[in-house]
């Protein structure tokens, strides 16, 4: 037995001192996998190829997800009808779970293996980097359909990097100051509540100093980090620097749960914050009059016949998310439709580039306008804005300002 | 195992007994590893490329994770902090002063021993559990001063890196990295596996089997952990560098608790104290996400909603880590050999005793 | 007044919490990492059995923390049973791995979107006066109440109950206690079943407070520091750990830089280290090796 021991030792050490030669394995293991995912792409050619590299799971993958089912029902809805100029779409999702490694893989996957014509990020900021390194390298146009839109879609616009998602950090702040101090009638005295990420910190400095041209106070500002278990102690600091409204340009979490802390606190002010995908089951769950919800995307209140569409779409792809939330998917889905109408087949990465900057989409009313995109303006020429709150009196949500159009000159 | 290989072989000469390479099959079969290696990338399509990077890539920061938990028995959960110094050592120097890439390598790898030295302070008091998590603690710190130069500078979404070149000639095309990391890889193998058979790397299994006895027998037990965290912590650094420069950006976001997680997983999913280990968990923790996904796409599972379909993937991963762990915990070292011996003594079959290893 | 209160709820937070950690760890010398999410399946469970049970918001909280035991006790028998005697590393490996394992499972079972189990229950959340200038949410209250008591009855049940007597032996010295008798699995699986239980029961608080949704995974991190500095193997240590870490976080948010809340509770944990490595209470041991 004893001997047994030693001679294993032996063995052990000589191995592990040899083991320049066995990193054969590596071959064994990687080559068939590597084969089985060469093979896939075979059949490619014959539809549109579309792109996804999405957030579907992870941490932020609630505000991501529905978008991405909302767009892909949409696409089998046109698939259905015929396709695009008689070509099917052929959408392939990656998810990234809002790595940006990840990310970069997926661009790496879809631009090289899938050939596809169009790359589509809807995920966390993190994760454009990569994907917009990749895009430049192979020259495949980028479509941002549901992330922030990035600066570089704003005029002067990068070629090749597109967005159709409802925010923005500068604009937002600006229509959303705009409304409090049309609102207030007196002087304002503002605080600013947002998550602690490098995005919205750049969003919220740029409010303050907007606020200041606009003649208000700063009394506060505050930043929480992504995981936080008791909003509490960063409302108190709002509270007890006593301001009559705070925005918040942030994740919903963030948003609501400050408003939430300050509530509890016994402040009464006024709070403005982000209307995201749940906003407006978010309404009417806080039932707070003062509690007010800025967004560009129409709410179900309008009731317009796209609504049924966007019922019977979701009931069809049997997809489990309120219809509310679908709004963003869909509409991405219509730009995407446009774009691939005017992309003349055989598609090219060149040639949907070509047709995105020059592109107007009628949104069928799910906003305020149509989303135009030009040669040096890849965010779209006028962003409209509306405000909701819930109204106490009349138990229901209640729209306290129409569509207000901002022109995106910048 | 005590596996008769390679019988009828007697070493005759020291030098014979320093070779990394004895037999003439060894050799042979070395070769004819490299020459595969050599021509991979000219038969990979563009993900098989993409994989093999990352597999490269990551190989080195396993090895360097390998050589300070597998040999000197330090346990460390900065790993994806170091990375993250690495890289925004890299990144920072070309944002700010546009350094080249043989100023951000030594540069980084600089930052790496100096940060080595920090992280590995506490081990002269911790242990276990104790010394994991101070390096988890400096892990945050790093990633905090990460993000405030993000935030102060207006990178939001991460700085943008260009490919390295010298004059015209650019690193930029997944073949040329290919081979870059290949040859960083393989300069990181030879080089631990010399190191592993050097003073150093005799005093970091001594301290791994036993502090006090190591003490008795003249060894510094201060000074081997320390070099054993500089020594990793260099490694990984500049496996940090060649990542901001291979993804061509840098942001904090890219070095999360997660990544920290998959370099331990490789470790142990390989096996503990074997560079061949390293190695093949990081084929493994690399590959086997996609393997996954293809699996789905093989059975047509992919048609359902995208969502549900992400979400078995992810569980896939967890329950796959789970059984590994329960049913190899040897890791896949345990297997390679296993299978080894099972190979030299066909056809005979030779149980090994219970409960001896 | 209200900075009082702020730290009273946020110290409850982390001590409950905390208290599965330091549960586990004393038993097994195990680190559980999957308490996060183990937090998570928790407060699940309270919204599933809200709906269940509607209209008995009482049978239906009994019921998710019947539920967190069994869970816990599951988890050892599937799972952590089997990594006995393995390293401590690999141990702490399977725990992340099981996490990982649960966040997929979560997702596939539940969905993505954010859940309110209060609403579910039919209660609302409301707002206390306490004193003259300060007030308290009423599930920070309960938060705090339920940390009291969970932490009471533990110390009353590893003081005088012959089963948590048991459960001390068994940590002190398992192979002692083994020959002595005592059921080691019976043991571990209690503590886990415990340490889910607790951990469960901060996970349905905060998601009464907040919506339930994924990033409660990485709250069960935050309370890490907390753990630590009082020691990882005494719960009298982790509640004293847990009031000085809120302390420092909220007089940071309030007096210095709210930015800087998330990086404070790690450089007290440092300095802990250096000081006195095994925390205000801990046991001066030899520590496992890899």
């Amino acid at each position: 037995m004893i001997k047994r021991k030693t001679k294993w030792a032996l063995a052990m050490r000589r191995l592990t001192k040899l083991t320049l030669t066995k990193t054969k394995t590596k071959l064994t293991l990687a080559v068939p996998i590597a084969a089985a995912l060469c093979g896939a792409p075979a059949l490619a050619q014959d539809a549109y190829v579309v792109g996804v590299s999405a957030a579907m799971t992870g941490p932020v993958a609630g505000g991501y997800a529905p978008i991405v089912e909302s767009m892909k029902a949409y696409i089998d809805l046109v698939n259905e009808r015929g396709g695009i100029n008689g070509k099917p779409v052929r959408i392939i999702v990656q998810d990234n779970g809002a790595q940006p490694s990840k990310a970069a893989t997926d661009a790496k996957k879809l631009i090289g293996q899938d050939k596809v014509i169009v790359l589509i990020n809807t995920s966390l900021s993190s994760t454009y980097a990569p994907m917009v390194a990749e895009s430049k390298r192979a020259g495949v146009p980028l479509f941002f359909a549901g992330g922030v839109c990035p600066p570089a879609t704003y005029p002067p616009a990068d070629a090749l990097q597109f967005c159709s998602t409802a925010y923005s950090a500068n604009l937002d702040s600006e229509a959303a100051l705009s409304f409090i101090k049309s609102t207030a009638g007196g002087p304002v005295r503002i605080g600013f509540a947002g998550m602690a990420i490098p995005l919205v910190r750049t969003g919220i400095e740029h409010a303050e100093k907007f606020a200041g041209s606009l003649g208000m106070k700063t009394v506060g500002t505050q930043y929480t980090p992504p995981p936080t278990p008791d909003y509490t102690p960063f409302a108190t600091k709002i509270k007890d620097a006593d301001p009559n409204w705070v925005f918040s340009w942030s994740p919903w979490v963030s948003q609501v749960r400050t408003f939430e802390a300050l509530r509890r606190l016994g402040w009464d002010g006024s709070y403005l914050s982000w209307a995201h995908l749940n906003a407006e089951e978010e309404l009417a769950r806080i039932k707070d009059g003062k509690f007010y919800v800025i967004g560009t995307n129409a709410f179900l209140e309008d009731n317009l016949p796209v609504h049924a569409e966007i019922r019977a779409m979701a009931h069809r792809a049997g997809l489990k998310y309120p219809t509310s939330y679908l709004t963003e998917g869909y509409v991405a889905g219509l730009v995407l439709e446009a774009a691939l109408k005017k992309t003349s087949w055989p598609p090219t990465p060149k040639k949907v580039a070509a047709a995105m900057s020059n592109l107007k989409v009628d949104l069928k009313g799910l906003r305020g306008g149509p989303l135009e995109w030009t040669k040096t303006n890849h965010f779209r020429t006028a962003q409209y804005y509306r405000v909701w709150h819930w109204d106490p009196a009349k138990s229901a949500i209640v729209r306290v300002q129409d569509w207000k159009v901002i022109g995106a000159k910048r | 195992m005590s596996v008769p290989r390679a019988s009828g072989y007697f070493r005759t000469r020291y030098e014979r007994d320093f070779a990394l390479l004895d037999t003439r099959t060894r050799k042979a079969s070395l070769a004819a590893f490299a020459v595969m290696l050599v021509v991979y990338p000219f038969f990979a399509g563009p993900l098989a490329m993409d994989l093999a990077n990352q597999v490269l890539l990551g190989a080195i920061g396993a090895i360097a994770l390998m050589l300070l938990t597998g040999y000197a028995g330090q346990i460390s959960l900065g790993h994806a902090g170091l990375l993250a110094a690495g890289a925004f050592a890299t990144g920072i120097l070309y944002k700010e002063l546009g350094a080249p890439f043989w100023v951000t390598l030594p540069a980084s790898a600089m930052v790496g021993a100096a940060l080595g030295l920090i992280f590995g302070l506490p081990s002269l008091r911790l242990r276990g559990l104790y010394l994991a998590v101070s390096t988890l603690a400096l892990h945050f710190i790093v990633i905090y001063l990460g993000s405030e130069y993000e935030t102060k500078r207006g990178f939001s979404t991460g700085i943008l890196i260009d490919p390295p070149g010298i004059g015209e000639w650019t690193v930029y095309d997944p073949r040329a990295w290919y081979f870059v990391l290949l040859i960083a890889a393989a300069a990181t193998v030879l080089f631990s596996l010399n190191l592993l058979r050097s003073k150093t790397g005799r005093a970091w299994r001594a301290i791994h089997g036993r502090e006090a006895v190591a003490g008795a027998l003249g060894i510094s037990v201060h000074r081997a952990k320390l070099t054993a965290f500089v020594v990793s912590s260099v490694l990984t650094s500049v496996a940090g560098c060649l990542f901001a420069y291979f993804r061509g950006f840098v942001s904090v976001e890219a070095f999360s608790l997660f990544l920290t997680i998959q370099y331990v997983a490789m470790v142990i999913i390989g096996g503990m104290g074997s560079i061949l280990g390293a190695i093949l968990g990081t084929v493994f923790v690399t590959l086997f996400p996609y393997f996954i996904e293809w699996l789905m796409d093989a059975f047509g599972l992919t048609d359902a909603l995208s969502s549900v379909v992400f979400a078995v993937n992810y569980s896939a991963f967890g329950l796959a880590m789970v059984l590994f762990l329960v049913f190899e915990p040897q890791g896949l070292v345990g297997i390679w050999r296993r299978m080894q011996a099972w190979l030299l003594l066909w056809p005979f079959k030779q149980k090994p005793l219970a409960g001896a290893k | 007044m209200q900075l009082a209160v702020n730290i009273a709820v946020l110290a409850s937070i982390y001590a409950l919490i905390s208290c599965g950690y330091v549960l586990i760890y004393r038993v097994s010398r195990v680190l559980s990492l999957a308490h996060g999410e183990l937090m998570m399946l928790g407060a699940y469970g309270l919204y599933a059995t809200a709906s269940l049970f509607s209209g008995q918001p009482l049978v239906a909280v009994a019921a998710a923390l019947a539920l967190s035991l069994l869970v816990g006790v599951l988890v050892y028998v599937a799972l952590m049973w089997r990594m006995t005697g393995e390293s401590v590393l690999a141990a702490v490996l399977a725990t992340i791995a099981l996490g990982i394992l649960l966040r997929g499972a979560m997702i596939l079972m539940f969905g993505t979107q954010t859940r309110h189990p209060l609403e579910e229950l039919g209660w609302t959340n409301a707002s206390i006066e306490v004193g003259d200038d300060a007030r308290i949410s009423g599930v920070g209250l309960a938060l705090v109440l339920a940390t009291t008591v969970c932490y009471g009855l533990l110390f009353a049940f590893l003081r005088m109950t012959r089963w948590g007597i048991r459960m001390r032996a068994a940590g002190q010295n398992p192979l002692l206690a083994a020959q002595r008798g005592i059921g080691l699995h019976v043991i571990y699986a209690l503590a886990w079943g415990l340490a889910t239980l607790t951990g469960g029961l901060a996970g349905m608080l905060i998601a009464s407070d907040a919506g339930l949704e994924s990033t409660m995974v990485v709250i069960g991190l935050k309370a890490f520091p907390a753990a630590l500095v009082g020691g990882l193997d005494s719960l009298a240590g982790a509640l004293l750990g847990s009031l000085v870490i809120a302390t420092a976080e909220v007089l940071m948010v309030y007096y210095v830089d709210p930015l800087l809340s998330d990086v404070v509770p790690f450089f007290i944990l440092l300095a802990m280290l250096v000081v006195r490595p095994w925390g205000f209470f801990g046991s001066r041991e030899e520590l496992d090796r890899v």
